[in-house]
């Protein structure tokens, strides 16, 4: 990649990463709010909120912060493959968004249980405290995985420290 | 850029080895999928995933 190219990339990436941060956080300030808020109107509104956010913000966000990543790292010395931060990166992100996929029914049910009904303050509430909880740990995973990017601790992979010897021999 | 000499911090590993970082994590990574699997076996944790 060109220099100019790679500034892309990264800004894309970064901008996509941070934005899946920062929608999952509002998602678990919502969720939060629709298992503890005693007013129904509230709580129907926070679960469609938390539907249409979902849908058209996280969902789009977790399939192009990996997506960019991975053109980022394949495009730049980095690789995907040859340090450990990158991959660690990868194999704890891949699953998030599979995860969030696997997790959306459950939000949209809760959308239509809503639109339809009333919710009163103990109903569903293994679902909804499911929310908060799943809310949660996506947080946890994406505050790593920034951290990973930010102080990306030192540490070539087998794989990284081949093509390294290559790389060596390539140049001698 | 990765630094490409060989370090002798164990937590970055000596060059040849796994950093200790990456074996804490993978230990860190193992219980939380064994407890996740647990949970999901024990009845869905807080509730079932979806409601068909």
């Amino acid at each position: 990649m060109t220099p100019r190219l790679r500034k892309v990339a990264l800004t894309a990436h970064v901008t996509f990463s941070v934005g899946w941060l920062g929608a999952v956080a509002a998602f678990l300030a919502l969720a939060v709010a629709g298992l503890a808020s005693r007013d129904a109107q509230m709580v129907r509104a926070v679960y469609l909120a938390m539907n249409l956010t979902a849908w058209s913000v996280i969902v789009p966000l977790s399939l192009a912060s990996p997506l960019t990543g991975i053109v980022q790292s394949l495009g730049t010395s980095w690789g995907l493959f040859r340090h450990y931060w990158v991959l660690v990166k990868f194999l704890i992100t891949i699953p998030a968004t599979i995860l969030l996929l696997l997790h959306m029914r459950p939000i949209g049910h809760l959308a239509r249980v809503v639109a339809e009904t009333t919710l009163a303050r103990g109903d569903l509430a293994g679902l909804r405290i499911q929310l908060v909880a799943n809310a949660a740990a996506a947080m946890v995973v994406l505050i790593v995985a920034t951290a990973l990017s930010v102080f990306k601790p030192p540490g070539l992979t087998p794989y990284g420290r081949r093509k390294q010897r290559e790389e060596r021999t390539g140049s001698q | 850029m990765a630094d490409l000499l060989p370090n002798p911090d164990p937590d970055s590993g000596d060059g040849n080895s796994t950093p200790r970082w990456v074996k804490v994590f993978g230990v860190i990574a193992i219980v939380l999928i064994v407890l996740f699997v647990i949970l999901h076996l024990a009845g869905g944790g807080f509730g079932h995933h979806t409601p068909w």
